[in-house]
């Protein structure tokens, strides 16, 4: 690793940040072959991203080069990391729920979830926040506003 | 408690046969695949509100712009073919899978993916320059474009889009060339026109109208096949003796897998909302001539319009890159 | 002076009718309300309200629209500074301070001076619509693509400013967003870019998805699993009333942010964004105390927050004086009105003045209708933070599956947040600052557009940047901008960057 001269304990949090920036430039790049890149005065559909990708990759670069003097990456804490992976799987769930069994049930499922079994808050409390949350914003969006909210195979 | 029970699955079981039975049975979404504003916008918005009063559903209007109209006409063909997605495409839906082929790549959509249910309206469009350019007729056009090949420039809807094809033709036609300046879409192709940035662009009739009556554009020559009532005093590339009609038509299209019965309330609904006095007074405030025809005539209609465009696609061949 | 002055008394005459006062009311209102759900903007707002109001007649019509469309970009700025959720691009900048004022229990002053600061500007925007939009509407179309390259390169320029932190991850940040911009259909050569053959994607990444998920998703994952739950604010009357110490700051980024928003907003195209980052940057250049910003600094909600609100009436000027769409929004409008029979354009003030001034004037009793709507409804917005974490955040979530479904009924988006939630949570974990990435994304796109058209108008010559005044005027400018910017960096001369804590207390 390029660690500039500082003492190495361990990896730093902006050289592994910056190498994953590299990488991404490098993927970019990759899929950006598909495209002709064109010339200075006609620049091509390829063109601009692949300017882009090598400005990405060469920050990337010096991010990590650079990034001797950052928070070492093992000090960086994740106690948030499992409640965070929680939600966004949940909100996942919910997402591909919706057009399955329509957005009020999926909707009322989600919250009984994280109020219920997440946030283990009353049963009654969390039966009429999650009814009356889906209901009324499905009534105010989708009756009122009439998007077309997903409705599940029994019209509900 | 057991009955309330039964009540409601009773109710749910309903509403779920009721659903499948009548058609349209909830809202329904026409994507225009353009900007608001554009062509396809403002002849889309009165015939949703027309359809929506004879099929008592709400239809509501979605705009999904891009690339001269492929994003929404493909959102369309790959629709669920239940009739609840309508398109209002304009005549650039045959161009774009030509281009497709032309670039060699995965097509965004195949035009039998989508099934006609009605022209609504068929609208030659006009050559417009700056009023600053010393030309009034199409000579004069053509003469200043041979002094200075390679110098005048258009802009357009995008490429291959619906108003790209036209000045194709007549560059074609012409042998001459300029420089294509592509937008986003039909407004702002005639932004670039009124702030002098390119020399001429094609619009639709309705488009140019107040900019033309204000003396900010000047017209020059018409694609249609006739002279058009607004604009009696404009000659027609026909006259002139160039054989190219052009027209930018709207017409109503659903994927093709739609079952009959469903398109055939679609062109009956068609049919009434054409007819529909608030929808006549809408589009002729809005200087867009009614040109219905039903779904049968309106596959002949295009299949050769189809034809004539995908002749241009070849000539234009591949352009950027 | 004497004509005008006329015109806007009968415009006046036109506005307080009792029905066109009620529906500037009832616009404002629903708007409002639209902008305070997450991933709904005042654009998703005046769409879904457009068929009703093609029943009304044309001045009540644009009325409503209007009312909407205010309504919800104040809705907007609401979300923003209680949750972190910009219902739009333009509120970007004020979830950075806004926000971390209200964790300060600032949320009461910092609302209070987004509806002052909209005010004004929104006020300045009508007055400058009224006396110059023929003027300025003559000006706006010299913009043309290598103006608005000009313009959008300073934008990006600007980002040199905006960030506290170290400015290669601010820059990387931008490159990204700019990179997220290149996603979809080419409109030059008509080729699709990094889609994955998604068809959705072929539209490209949408802004609210995006900037929902950076923002609003990734402190809700950086939130949800403290130990100890964020504590519920019981602010007193006192609280929520800006002090004078904020007034006094906030003057001058209100006044700036106005002019500037103003004189943006009037260009066609939809850089509006870059308004509120530019009002931010300057202000915080302005500051005796630069490193207040980003840690709940009032100043970054006055000038963002004018910026953005007199960017709105601005865009209205081509709009009315051309009939030219200058934003997705004010097409929408047009289109309402070309329902009607009237053909926005020069000659609309002559042909349909009573629709014209009672539009200006309708702009005046809406933003009035506004400032005495939410003064008062900012103690009600803040009794939100009184609701207990554990019921707030699991109703916000299902707020942003449901209103970035809405906007344009498409699952992708709802993926594209949540896909941009932990994005977003991963890099403010590696301490990156997120507000360039929405910037890059809006520009990106337009930026690569314009400069190529600008070389197909040139045939290829990049001397056309070089002959266009307001180009070079304005490319002058960013680079002068870059360049004070980049110049401690060169020369290691002590900036404010180094000095951060250490002339705390002068001023």
């Amino acid at each position: 690793m390029q660690g500039t001269g500082m003492k190495s304990d361990g990896l730093k949090s902006d050289q592994v940040s910056g190498l994953m920036l590299f990488a991404l430039a490098i993927c970019v790049w990759w899929l950006n072959r598909a495209f002709p890149v064109g010339s200075l005065s006609d620049p091509g559909p390829g063109y601009v991203p692949l300017l882009l990708a090598i400005a990405f990759g060469g920050i990337g670069l010096m991010i990590a080069v650079f990034g001797g003097r950052s928070a070492p990456l093992l000090a960086i804490r994740w106690p948030e990391a499992s409640r965070a992976a929680v939600i966004l799987i949940a909100c996942a769930v919910a997402t591909l729920a919706l057009e399955r069994i329509g957005y009020r049930l999926s909707i009322a499922i989600f919250l009984v979830f994280f109020l219920g079994v997440v946030e283990r808050k009353k049963p009654l409390v969390v039966a009429l926040v999650a009814a009356g949350f889906s209901l009324g914003s499905f009534y105010v969006i989708g009756d009122l506003l009439r998007v077309p909210l997903p409705r599940g195979p029994w019209g509900f | 408690m057991k009955h309330i029970a039964f009540a409601v699955i009773g109710a749910l079981a309903a509403a779920g046969v009721h659903a499948q039975e009548v058609y349209p049975g909830r809202p329904l979404t026409m994507i225009v695949p353009f900007p608001p504003g554009g062509v396809a916008d403002i002849t889309g918005r009165p015939t949703a509100a027309a359809l929506e009063k004879i099929l008592k559903q709400p239809v509501s209007v979605a705009n999904r712009p891009g690339a001269g109209g492929a994003v929404g006409n493909a959102a369309v063909a790959n629709a669920k073919p239940d009739g609840y997605t309508l398109l209002m495409a304009l005549s650039s839906i045959s161009v774009i899978p030509e281009a497709d082929k032309l670039f060699d790549r995965k097509p965004a959509y195949s035009l039998d993916q989508l099934a006609p249910v009605a022209l609504i309206s068929a609208d030659p469009v006009i050559l417009v320059v700056h009023p600053s350019l010393p030309v009034k007729t199409l000579k004069e056009v053509i003469a200043l474009a041979r002094k200075q090949p390679g110098e005048l420039s258009f802009s357009s809807s995008g490429v291959y889009g619906a108003l790209h094809m036209p000045m194709e033709m007549f560059l074609h036609a012409a042998k001459l060339k300029m420089r294509h300046v592509p937008t986003t879409g039909g407004g702002p192709a005639i932004t670039q026109l009124l702030g002098g940035h390119v020399t001429m662009t094609v619009g639709g009739p309705a488009a140019i109208s107040s900019h033309v009556k204000a003396g900010k554009l000047r017209t020059i020559v018409s694609w249609g096949a006739e002279r058009h009532p607004n604009y009696p005093e404009v000659p027609t590339f026909k006259e002139q003796g160039y054989d190219i009609v052009y027209y930018i038509w709207a017409g109503l299209f659903v994927p093709a897998a739609t079952p009959a019965p469903v398109v055939k309330v679609l062109r009956e609904a068609t049919r009434q909302a054409v007819a529909d006095p608030d929808f006549k007074s809408q589009m002729a405030k809005l200087n867009s001539p009614v040109q219905y025809l039903d779904a049968p005539e309106f596959a002949k209609y295009l299949d050769a319009d189809a034809k004539r465009l995908a002749a241009v696609v070849k000539i234009v061949g591949k352009v950027g890159g | 002076m004497q004509e005008t002055f006329n015109s806007l008394m009968m415009g006046f005459s036109v506005a307080f009718q009792p029905q066109v006062l009620m529906y500037a009311f009832f616009g404002c209102i629903i708007g409002t309300l639209v902008g305070m759900m997450p991933g709904l903007g005042p654009l998703a707002g005046i769409s879904l309200l457009l068929p009703a109001t093609f029943g009304l007649n044309p001045i009540v019509a644009i009325v409503l629209l209007a009312g909407v469309y205010y309504g919800a970009m104040y809705g907007g700025s609401t979300t923003s500074i209680l949750m972190r959720i910009p219902g739009e691009a333009a509120s970007v900048m004020t979830c950075v301070d806004g926000y971390a004022m209200t964790q300060q229990g600032r949320a009461g002053p910092a609302l209070a001076i987004a509806a002052i600061g909209s005010f004004f500007a929104g006020t300045v925007g009508v007055v400058g619509l009224m006396l110059l939009a023929p003027t300025l509407a003559d000006f706006a179309l010299r913009f043309g693509p290598p103006e608005y390259t000009a313009l959008l390169l300073m934008g990006l320029f600007v980002l040199a400013y905006m960030s506290g932190g170290s400015m290669l991850k601010t820059l990387a940040m931008a490159v990204l967003g700019l990179l997220l911009g290149m996603i979809g259909i080419d409109v030059m050569s008509g080729y699709t870019r990094f889609s994955f053959d998604i068809v959705e994607l072929g539209d490209g990444v949408g802004i609210v998805p995006v900037a929902v998920g950076l923002f609003g998703i990734s402190e809700i994952l950086l939130t949800a699993g403290q130990a100890e739950p964020p504590r519920v604010q019981q602010p007193t009357m006192r609280q929520l009333i800006p002090s004078r110490e904020d007034l006094r700051l906030s003057v001058g980024p209100i006044m700036r942010g106005s002019l500037l928003g103003f004189m943006i907003g009037i260009i066609p195209g939809s850089a509006h964004i870059i308004s509120s980052f530019v009002s931010y940057g300057i202000e915080r250049r302005l500051s005796k105390h630069p490193e207040r910003f980003g840690k709940g600094a009032i100043e970054g909600v006055a000038g963002p927050e004018s910026a953005n609100n007199a960017a709105a009436t601005g865009a209205f000027v081509p709009m009315l004086a051309l009939g030219i769409p200058t934003s997705p929004v004010t097409a929408v409008m047009i289109a309402a009105i070309m329902v009607h029979g009237i053909l926005p354009g020069p000659m609309l003030i002559q042909q349909q003045p009573d629709l014209f001034w009672g539009f200006v004037a309708s702009m005046y009793v809406g933003n009035v209708v506004l400032l005495v709507l939410n003064l008062p409804m900012v103690g009600l917005f803040v009794n939100l933070l009184r609701i207990p974490y554990a019921y707030l955040y699991p109703c916000i979530l299902a707020f942003c599956i449901l209103g970035c479904y809405s906007v344009s009924n498409s699952m992708i988006d709802v993926w594209i947040m949540l896909g941009m939630g932990g994005i977003g949570y991963g890099l403010r974990k590696f301490g990156f600052d997120l507000a360039p990435v929405a910037l890059g994304l809006v520009l990106g796109p337009m930026l690569e557009l314009s400069l190529r058209q600008s070389l197909a108008m040139s045939g290829g010559s990049y001397g056309i940047f070089l002959v266009r005044p307001i180009a070079v005027v304005m490319l002058v400018l960013g680079l002068l901008l870059l360049a004070l910017a980049l110049k401690p960096l060169l020369f290691k001369s002590k900036d404010w960057r180094s000095k951060v804590g250490l002339d705390d207390q002068t001023g």
